[in-house]
């Protein structure tokens, strides 16, 4: 059974103080709209959120909670996967429409994550990190990157201003997108190599940005302009020094290599990829990953431009993780937004020309589990 | 050290310390690194609430198996070089020891780092556990049993035969009461190792400064293991190595260490006993209103190991970032101890890198919001029993009282406090002397269920001004109908 997109909705990515049933409203009837069907038509919910202690809505138990929100009575489930919550929400929501038919399915992420202070809320990240030897030896998420960007660089030679260029390119593209925490807001290179050091070699511009907002997407057993022809899901270690190349995340090649074979493309199909930039290498061990380039020459892309917004794939055209915004399960199906706009010409300044096959890569962890979709202009 | 659990059939290896192979259901062994050398090092500079002290740094180490763990430190290291944990040089060394899964491995490193440490096979060793409550272990209020089960198998491993643990709870409880509830007297059956009510043993009578303490003889004449849960104390400050040697004195002297001022006698008896190792059970650890069960667990993961208990619990004071207690300083002073934890010898993970804020405890809170309690020294029983009364009183709507025990109570502290309870022999007496009037005088001898009833009155009535003897017959009926009740 073929799966379509009808449509999708998000939230501008930020830290407005609405609270998440005001985001997800929103959301959905963007999404309801862009799909052209009303919620009478939806048959089962797949969302995914953190059900965050430290924002103060205290509301866990979240299928039944969009349960009220909608009055709908229908399959409402509850879908975490640490970052990857979106990625992984959409899989299973595909899956469940091969398995029963159900024609309609809407799949969101929210997150309202930016309510606290900061200390509190890199706590609540935390928790996502292995509790005995990462949380107990101070493995917040950029140490854990950290880490992993310094094995990397010293292997492939890869310098802190490669890592830069990461950023700058995914700010130019954030620039444009109104729907991005950084839109309209001018990043320069400067600036960016100038940010404080967060966790040695990461800088303040290396890691993505935490923020509020929340997506939608309807997937559809009727036929639209868009299939989504590859869906692939898989685990690894939580923690990234038990891998014995830490450099290398399994998770990405294997839910990668699924996707790709059910979608029967290869990477030179692709033209254009949302990656998970939690962190700028990651943007970098993804190429390498995902097969954009060979094992160590993720830094040959961005040097080069190729994956800039008129390279020869562009990446993170919606400004990724590190300037659109990144608000946890929201991201994941916040990806399809920006690849549905694309495939769609909707895009505006950031459209890239005749996109026809693209895809999206949503991680959760450092690495711990990722899920691939692929995505084409149906004929 | 990096440890992984292997099955070398499968090639497949664990964090976790499992038993068997899931695959091949074959055995799994423990692989021990013997070397480590550091492959990566990242200085973090945002602080959370478990790490609040920056800059600090994680290290990537990598043993010759090519296992790895990461590692916090506070010191500049350097890629490339080997990692080495120093055994202790000195004598009154704390071992601080992060327990990653496996509590025994935990323990034997713990006990292997220390200067000198000598087990015998023909030592006499007796373990003192915490055990103040009828309370499960997960409460954090006991010894964790799972403690205690390594430590006698380590003792085992060396050969001892004659291992006893021994424990007492003072004034009314039932010590094995709760050390069943603990699960302590469970792992003394599995050992097969005598559990010892202290009080019904014999004591001995020792000195020091002119206070004489009557202390148990097995306490004497054995070679002494510590085991205290490390706690936050609203009264004292904090619970730990030397607070834990106040059950091995008669009820006696427990009183009138208290009376003649707990912050200095606690010090003199630590002095007059024979010198003690101390295994600090923070596996657990407790913080906010402790050490009883108004206290919460804090969920530390880690031992605190020394052959000086004042070492150990300055070691943990500044561990929990709390104000190190009045009688840790005059411990100090005394030469018992060092209390100075920066010109003190500490060895396996570093103080600051392990650093975290536990809750403190407010000094004068009860269980009940409207009750507080005004302390006049008094003795640790009067104290948590205090406590556990007000405890009863969850829930209920009430007008604010100050409850009152001990001997040492002033008019200053007294002063402006409008309704007030006084509770035990030693308050009753104090405000009498004192010429203060009370709302109502509560005896500790009578029954707990009286005293509840008897507290209830005042606290839910703003315009009461004294207990009525109507309010003594409906207590008397309470304790009735109460017993009736657990007769069915």
């Amino acid at each position: 059974m073929a799966v379509y997109v009808k449509g999708v909705g998000m939230t501008k990515f930020g830290v407005d103080k609405r609270m998440s049933y005001e985001r997800i409203y929103e959301c959905v009837e963007e999404a309801l709209g862009h799909s052209n069907i009303n919620i009478d038509d939806v048959g089962a919910v797949f969302v995914s959120s953190m059900e965050l202690d430290t924002n103060g809505e205290r509301q866990r138990h979240t299928g039944p909670m969009l349960s009220s929100m909608f009055q709908k009575k229908i399959p409402m489930l509850t879908v975490t996967a640490g970052c990857a919550g979106g990625g992984a929400a959409l899989w299973d929501a595909i899956n469940f429409q091969k398995s029963t038919g159900v024609n309609n399915i809407l799949v969101l992420g929210f997150e309202n994550l930016v309510a606290n202070i900061s200390e509190n809320i890199t706590d609540e990240m935390f928790r996502g990190g292995e509790r005995i030897y990462e949380q107990a030896e101070g493995m917040i998420f950029p140490a854990q990157n950290a880490l992993v960007a310094q094995q990397y660089m010293m292997k492939y030679d890869v310098s802190s201003d490669d890592l830069a260029l990461v950023a700058l390119k995914n700010h130019e593209n954030a620039f444009d997108n109104p729907k991005a925490r950084f839109y309209g807001k001018k990043v320069t290179l400067d600036m960016i190599r100038k940010s404080p050091v967060v966790a040695s070699p990461l800088r303040l511009f290396d890691c993505s940005i935490p923020c509020n907002g929340a997506a939608g997407v309807v997937i559809s057993t009727d036929k639209t302009d868009i299939e989504i022809v590859g869906s692939g899901l898989s685990t690894t270690n939580l923690t990234s020094f038990e891998r014995g190349d830490m450099t290398s995340w399994n998770s990405t090649i294997k839910a990668g290599k699924i996707a790709y074979e059910e979608a029967g493309v290869n990477v030179k199909d692709i033209d254009i990829a949302e990656i998970h930039d939690a962190f700028t290498p990651v943007e970098l061990i993804s190429y390498e990953d995902l097969g954009f380039c060979s094992k160590g020459k993720g830094a040959d892309l961005i040097r080069k431009g190729d994956t800039n917004l008129n390279g020869k794939i562009p990446v993170n055209t919606s400004g990724g993780l590190k300037a659109k915004g990144h608000p946890i399960s929201a991201t994941g199906i916040s990806q399809i937004y920006e690849i549905v706009s694309q495939l769609r010409k909707e895009a505006g300044k950031r459209q890239v020309d005749d996109v026809k096959t693209a895809l999206a890569q949503n991680i959760g962890g450092a690495g711990s589990v990722a899920s691939v979709h692929i995505l084409k202009k149906a004929v | 050290m990096i440890i992984r659990w292997v099955c070398e059939k499968d090639n497949k290896k664990w964090l976790y310390p499992i038993e068997k192979c899931i695959y091949c259901k074959g055995p799994i062994t423990k692989q021990k690194g013997k070397k480590s050398k550091i492959m990566g090092i990242t200085k973090v500079n945002i602080p959370s609430p478990m790490h609040p002290i920056i800059p600090y740094h994680v290290m990537l180490l990598e043993d010759e198996h090519g296992n790895r763990i990461p590692k916090k430190t506070m010191r500049e290291h350097k890629i490339g070089k080997e990692y080495v944990v120093e055994r202790a040089k000195k004598n009154d060394a704390v071992i601080i020891t992060k327990i990653k899964y496996d509590l025994k491995e935990a323990l034997n490193e713990s006990l292997g780092l220390l200067n000198s440490y000598e087990i015998k096979e023909n030592d006499k060793v007796l373990i003192k556990p915490s055990i103040i409550e009828p309370a499960y272990s997960y409460q954090a209020v006991n010894t964790n049993p799972k403690l205690l089960d390594a430590l006698i198998n380590y003792l085992k491993e060396k050969g001892v035969k004659d291992i006893i643990v021994a424990e007492q709870a003072m004034l009314g409880n039932d010590v094995m009461v709760s050390a069943k509830k603990a699960g302590i007297l469970d792992v003394c059956k599995n050992q097969n190792v005598n559990f010892v009510d202290l009080s019904k043993t014999d004591y001995d009578e020792t000195e020091h400064d002119g206070f004489k303490f009557r202390v148990a003889k097995e306490i004497l004449e054995r070679k002494i293991i510590n085991i205290p849960v490390m706690k936050i104390n609203s009264q004292i400050g904090v619970s730990g190595a030397m607070e834990n040697m106040i059950r091995v004195v008669d009820e006696e002297t427990h009183k009138k260490m208290f009376v003649d001022d707990i912050e200095k006698t606690l010090p003199k008896l630590i002095k007059t006993l024979p010198k003690f190792l101390t295994v600090g059970d923070a596996t657990m650890g407790m913080q906010g209103q402790g050490p009883t069960l108004l206290g919460e667990p804090a969920f530390l993961n880690i031992l605190f190991v020394s052959k000086n208990p004042v070492a150990l619990d300055a070691v943990f004071s500044e561990a929990g970032m709390l104000k190190t207690p009045e009688y840790i300083e005059k411990a100090g002073e005394m030469g018992i101890g060092n209390n100075d934890t920066k010109n003190m010898e500490i060895v396996g993970d570093e103080l600051d890198a392990i650093k975290y804020r536990l809750k403190a405890a407010e000094k004068g809170c009860t269980a009940h919001p409207n009750i507080k309690l005004i302390d006049g020294k008094s003795n640790s029983y009067m104290f948590n029993s205090a406590l556990k009364i007000t405890s009863k009183l969850v829930g209920l709507l009430g007008y604010e009282l100050h409850l009152v025990i001990g001997t040492q109570l002033t008019k200053d502290m007294l002063k402006g406090k409008e309704r007030v309870v006084a509770y035990g022999k030693d308050a009753i007496q104090k405000v009498n002397d004192l010429g203060v009037k009370v709302l109502a005088e509560i005896s500790e001898d009578i029954d707990d269920l009286e005293k509840v009833v008897l507290l209830k009155g005042v606290l839910e009535d703003p315009k009461k001004k004294r207990i009525t003897q109507v309010d003594k017959v409906k207590s008397k009926l309470a304790k009735f109908g109460g017993k009736i009740k657990k007769s069915f």
